[in-house]
């Protein structure tokens, strides 16, 4: 008995960007994953926006288990069950500590680490290790990517970024060493091809084993390379091309891991690949979170980290009438009608949050809601925009972390909280046994 | 809507940066570099007791009230200096301070004035340390940390390697940005998704170097597991098959040609006995091979692949054995053991050996590349020594380029070998060479611009090699790889030669490469790249359009290149009295007399435009949404123009309830001032933003904002008074010449060796300086100065304090 089949890979180019959440649900998982009946697994991911947010419209008004959903978070009424809300933590990496101003820098690269970077515009960059990245050291073997890094603002192109820090600070939250922040990708063409393979690379007549098998002898033939370079280097060179080498190393796992991506034989999903980044913001954020709820459905990843914009985004959003530079805006100075823009740009950010928690909500599995089996950190490294201030900072959850959140909450913790108390209470639910994290003073107690 | 914060915010992303090392790069440096003598001999214990005795207190007094501490103001503790050493480590601090303290807007005027004579001691002092670098000797040419290729030289440097176009490598993850570029190798890191993408890369740009013959029709056959049997030793159980006795699966399959086929399964398999289940693979009646099935049966299925070497075509049997079957009673509390092992799925795929193309069908890139090919004839010894020999020949040439220096023999019979690698796996010797070209795409030599540490000899620091210099030279002037002319000339040592040396920087500058250095130099430098992300307002400046924006900016470019190429002197950046356009931007600016779209230059002699301020690019770029922002354009011409940052804004804004302001933008502006902590740095940016008043948020001319006529006069912070544009940019090139022109040559140095600069660079800078003073400042003058100076040419060491 034998069956041949047809690459779909020809017929898929081309069909642009709609979207539709129903051909996820073709997309059900082939052949072997269908024999086991594994417990689901645990995502992790963090969505940050820039530039604090207008607080008065963002925390509840009171607090436990019965809060009412504050303005800016109407959006998330229909999974008002899934979102745990969080006052009172704090990042105080990013308080300026001597080192003057650069609050955007500073919230941005601590966000995720909890650390104070060190202020440079270029040599010597230093910050430390992301929740996200310690998270993905532990279940990232598990999966083809051991993170994925998105968002939808590339790293700027010129000029240093804040105040004598470098873009790197407030353009990347992850972070898989002091100095090594990982790149984001913001061209949902591009998550798509680096998930499933760029059909103009595929095959050409070459079956996916052989393509890998080639390119397994290039990654070692280069590995020889390296290491023979990296011998007659300095330290400082020395450590540009151990980089190289974690580089390659990784995208050899990749490969090795590529069939633990439950997909159909040619390796691609029924989802129509997206033609490049669309002009629209809202589209292109859309995509990109179409992109996030792909990688995370087909398990091509479970550590996951999204920035709506790099900290201090300076865009206007004309389309809901705030045509005015975000970051501007945020230093409303009491004005009321530039507060009131901020809101309004902090409830368009979290309408498209609800709409990738849409498709979570709407994935059964194995004991439940794929929501059920997130931790989902959404929020700002600043509080009010005006004021700079790291306390106070707006921060919630959705999902319930495969039950171990029983109930959702607004917990109000006492201010100064280090935010890196939640985070340490995440590592431990994915198996990350750690006694801290960043500047954490023990484990969030909650739920 | 406009209040006090509008206008401070913009301090707080200004630039201005306090450079500390770590000390572990102290340490780890001084170690690498413990043979090397200290360049300069200074009395320390002399320099220190003169700043404990003679400064310190001076510093107590007028400047350690606010600046000091954790709350220090601006973040800037003076109070942390208790050496002379730690001051010129951070020189670049301290240069501020002296910028401040001649300007004499510190002190603040509320706080105790520091009397003339102290204020002279403390500058005096301060400027001797800062000059603690013996410039006679042999100051530190700095060394610069290994350099990733950016997207644009990744992109530049393939079409002159290859003559291929890859126009992907634009979404190449973006390059971090340092001292203003993305060219610094320090902050050019590699994640691995960068990696995912060379690879990508290369497996394209090899096929479109290297034609290689289509790959036959390829062969794939799915068989079911269910569908197996094993007699008694095994059965389906859903989709999988398991075994769970010794036995085997016999399996026939119609192999339509003779070549290589590949055997893929998935499987898993349960221990006992602490050992693993072992399958063995036959094909026909010979054993291929035995795998061990490391895994155990509630993992996922582990792939197994199993080349199969078929030499006719035809039915053929291929079976799968289970052979160490084995079960361990529950004992002693210890569960019971059962060794089996399950398939999960199984393929065989082949691919048939392809037909050569005709030579009339190869590309001309094909045909420059693939100069040999194997005589394809003999025993598999000499087929073998026959592909590497040819595979040498077109490799040895290609990796040579690719490194930008002679690839070494074991480098080419590596690359050699790989590509009878892939033969051995059924590729063409075409595709062969494809995978070569890939692995020298990806190799580090390629992607890093390598230079090698060498041996100091004579007290000096060492020179560059020659073809280090040469991809230095290249990279600086056309973000790509030296050519044939610079590779040849580096292989015959000339290239150090003052008159060779100016002959190549002449030619290479009239290559339509250096277009490169307009686009990637000026346009980092004078900031157009943001130009993109500019949305003014629609309603207020409906003129404004894709179009305009890109009209402008290549005005920019064009006129920068103009400047460039035909050796003017820099200064004629700032007040030429011409520039570039076509009618469409002729009309935007209300310049008469210019028809049809093509470029050309144009007298801007009494038509309110001088030089690059004047610019609609420059102008639009340093403006808000909605209006223009006399801080952004006075911050733009400190920064960019003069090299002086201001200084940043305390940290934390403070909270600022009063009434909103009134007037006009500059009344607006001078009652912000009237607040003593933000007059000190205001009074900097203000005065020469507002003389470009006239020029509204997208560069327009106008007389008149909010129903008032413009006033563009102003007193500059050394006293100057300016009465407009025209006034002011005769003063920046005129009385602050040197300001600009040491401005640029530093961002020049920047970005052509692609790190941040030191203290001591500052000897250099003076030189470069001083000898294009003597030349007109010819831009050609610029360049050559750079490229002969210290850091250039030599390695130096990372810091020596």
């Amino acid at each position: 008995m034998s069956q041949k089949r047809l690459s779909r890979r020809t017929v898929l180019r081309g069909l642009g960007t709609a979207m539709s959440l129903p051909l996820l649900d073709a997309m059900l998982p082939l052949g072997r994953a269908a024999a086991s009946a594994a417990p689901a697994p645990l995502r992790t991911m963090f969505f940050m926006v820039p530039n604090g947010a207008h607080m008065p419209a963002w925390t509840p008004a009171t607090e436990g288990p019965n809060y009412t959903l504050a303005a800016t978070m109407e959006p998330l009424a229909k999974h008002r069950e899934y979102v745990s809300v969080f006052t009172g933590l704090t990042l105080d990496g990013a308080r300026a500590h001597e080192d003057g101003a650069g609050d955007h820098a500073r919230s941005g690269a601590s966000f995720l680490t909890g650390s104070h970077p060190k202020k440079t515009k270029g040599a010597d960059i230093k910050n430390s290790i992301s929740v996200d990245q310690v998270a993905a050291q532990v279940v990232g073997a598990k999966t083809r990517f051991a993170s994925l890094e998105l968002g939808l603002e590339g790293s700027a192109q010129a000029g240093e970024c804040d105040s004598g820090y470098s873009c790197a600070y407030s353009s990347n939250l992850a972070w898989r060493n002091e100095s090594s922040p990982l790149a984001k990708e913001t061209d949902p063409s591009a998550v798509f091809d680096r998930l499933f393979g760029n059909a103009d690379n595929v095959g050409v007549g070459k079956s996916r084993a052989a393509r890998i098998e080639r390119r397994k002898s290039v990654l070692d033939f280069v590995q020889e390379d390296a290491k023979l370079l990296q011998k007659k280097l300095g330290i400082a060179d020395q450590r540009k091309v151990e980089e190289y080498l974690y580089a390659v190393r990784d995208v050899e796992n990749r490969m090795v891991n590529s069939d633990k991506l439950m997909l159909g034989e040619d390796g691609i999903p029924n989802f129509p690949r997206p033609a490049g980044v669309p002009r629209d913001w809202s589209e292109h954020c859309k995509l990109m979170l179409d992109m996030s709820a792909i990688a995370i459905r087909t398990d091509s990843t479970r550590v996951l980290t999204f920035m709506f914009a790099n900290e201090g985004n300076n865009r206007g959003y004309p389309e809901i009438g705030a045509p005015e530079s975000h970051h501007e805006l945020s230093h409303h100075g009491k004005s009321e009608e530039k507060q009131a823009k901020v809101q309004k740009i902090n409830l368009y950010h979290m309408q498209h949050f609800a709409y990738l928690l849409d498709h979570f909500a709407n994935v059964e599995e194995a004991g439940g809601k794929l929501l059920d089996h997130c931790m989902i950190i959404y929020g700002s490294g600043i509080s009010d925009g005006d004021r700079h201030n790291h306390d106070d900072l707006p921060i919630i959850m959705a999902g319930k972390a495969g039950g171990k959140i029983k109930k959702v909450s607004h917990w109000k913790f006492p201010n100064d909280t280090p935010l890196c108390n939640l985070y340490l209470w995440m590592l431990n639910q994915v198996g990350v046994k750690a006694d801290s994290f960043g500047d954490s003073k023990g484990m969030l107690k909650f739920s | 809507m406009f209040n006090r914060h509008s206008i401070v915010q913009v301090c707080h992303l200004s630039a201005w940066t306090v450079r500390l090392r770590t000390v572990a790069i102290l340490v780890t440096y001084s170690l690498v570099w413990s043979t090397m003598p200290r360049a300069q001999a200074i009395d320390w214990a002399a320099r220190d007791k003169e700043f404990l005795e003679k400064i310190q207190p001076i510093l107590k007094k007028a400047c350690l009230e606010c600046h000091s501490g954790a709350e220090a103001d601006a973040g800037l503790a003076l109070s942390n200096f208790k050496s002379s050493r730690a001051v010129l480590r951070e020189r670049q601090t301290w240069e501020k301070v002296i910028q401040r303290l001649e300007l004499q807007d510190m002190p603040p005027k509320n706080a105790e004035p520091l009397a003339l004579d102290e204020r002279k001691r403390l500058v005096d002092w301060l400027k001797s340390a800062m000059n603690d670098i013996d410039c006679g000797k042999t100051p530190n040419p700095g060394s610069v940390t290994l350099r990733r290729l950016n997207r644009t030289e990744y992109r530049n440097t393939v079409r002159d390697l290859l003559g291929v176009d890859y126009p992907a490598a634009a979404a190449f993850p973006g390059d971090d940005v340092g001292y203003g570029f993305d060219n610094i190798g320090d902050v050019l890191t590699l994640p691995p998704l960068l990696m995912e993408k060379y690879l990508n890369a290369a497996e394209e740009i090899s096929r479109k170097a290297i034609m290689a013959p289509e790959p036959g029709p390829s062969f794939e056959s799915i068989r079911k597991p269910a569908d197996f049997t094993a007699g008694s030793a095994g059965s389906a159980s859903g989709a999988k098959f398991s075994f769970y006795a010794n036995g085997k699966i016999v399996i026939e399959e119609q192999l339509p040609w003779k070549g290589t086929y590949m055997l893929e399964m998935g499987l898993t398999g349960s221990p006992a006995a602490g050992e693993y289940p072992r399958m063995e693979v036959w094909f026909e009646d010979k054993k291929v091979k035995e795998l061990g099935v490391k895994t155990d049966s509630h993992s996922a299925p582990k792939s197994f692949v199993v080349p199969l070497d078929v030499r006719v075509a035809g039915k053929r049997t291929i079976t799968l054995a289970f052979t160490n079957d084995v079960t361990v009673k529950a004992k002693n509390g210890k569960p019971a053991e059962d060794r089996n092992i399950e398939i999960h799925d199984l393929k065989i795929t082949g691919q048939k050996p392809s037909e050569a193309i005709p030579e009339s069908k190869l590309t001309a890139s094909h045909k420059r590349l693939v100069k040999s090919k194997p005589n394809a004839t003999g025993s598999p010894e000499k087929m073998e020594a026959e592909v590497i020999r040819a595979a040498t020949e077109v490799l040895s040439p290609i990796a040579s380029k690719a490194y930008r220096r002679p690839a070494s023999s074991q480098e080419v019979k590596r690359l050699a070998e790989l590509v009878y690698d892939g033969m051995k796996l059924g590729d063409s010797y075409e595709a062969g060479l494809q995978s070569a070209l890939q692995a020298i795409l990806v190799s580090p030599s390629f992607l890093f611009k390598v230079e090698e540490p060498a041996p100091q000899i004579a007290g000096q620091f060492p020179l560059l090699s020659d073809f280090e210099l040469a991809t230095r030279l290249s990279y600086f002037l056309w973000s790509s790889m030296p050519d044939q002319e610079l590779l040849v000339l580096a292989t015959k040592k000339q290239l150090r030669d003052p008159v060779v040396l100016k002959q190549q920087i002449e030619r290479m500058v009239k290559h339509k490469n250096s277009n490169a250095m307009v686009t990637n130099f000026a346009g980092q430098w004078l900031t157009l790249r943001k130009l993109d992300q500019l949305t003014p307002n629609a309603n207020m400046f409906s003129e404004w359009n894709e179009e305009i924006r890109d009209l402008a900016r290549r005005e920019t470019y064009m006129f920068f290149a103009h400047i460039l190429r035909e050796d003017k002197s820099i200064l004629r950046l700032l007040d030429a009295d011409y520039s570039f356009m076509n009618d469409k931007l002729a009309k935007f600016y209300g310049i008469p007399g210019v028809d049809g779209e093509e470029f050309r230059m144009v007298s801007t002699k009494g038509r309110k435009r001088m030089g690059l301020l004047t610019h609609a690019s420059i102008l639009a770029v340093t403006s808000n949404p909605t209006r223009t922002s006399p801080v952004k354009r006075g911050k733009w011409v400190l920064e960019n123009l003069l090299g002086t940052p201001p200084p940043p804004a305390p940290a934390g804004v403070p909270e600022l309830d009063k009434a909103e302001l009134t007037g006009t933008l500059r009344q607006r502006m001078e009652q912000h001032r009237e607040n003593a902590s933000c007059a000190a740095c205001h009074k900097l940016m203000d005065p020469i933003g507002l003389a470009l008043e006239n020029y509204d948020a997208i560069g327009r001319w106008r007389t008149i904002d909010y129903g008032q006529p413009i006033d563009p006069s102003g007193e500059l912070p050394g006293g100057e008074k300016v009465s407009g544009p025209g006034d002011l940019i005769r003063n920046l090139g005129g009385k602050n010449a040197d300001k600009f022109v040491r401005c640029l040559t530093e961002k020049l140095l920047v970005y052509g060796l692609g790190r941040g600069l030191e203290y001591y660079d500052r000897c250099a800078i003076d030189k470069i300086e001083a000898k294009i003073s003597k030349d007109d400042y010819k831009f050609s003058s610029l360049l050559f100065e750079i490229v002969s100076s210290d850091p250039f040419q030599r390695k130096g060491v990372r810091d020596e304090l």
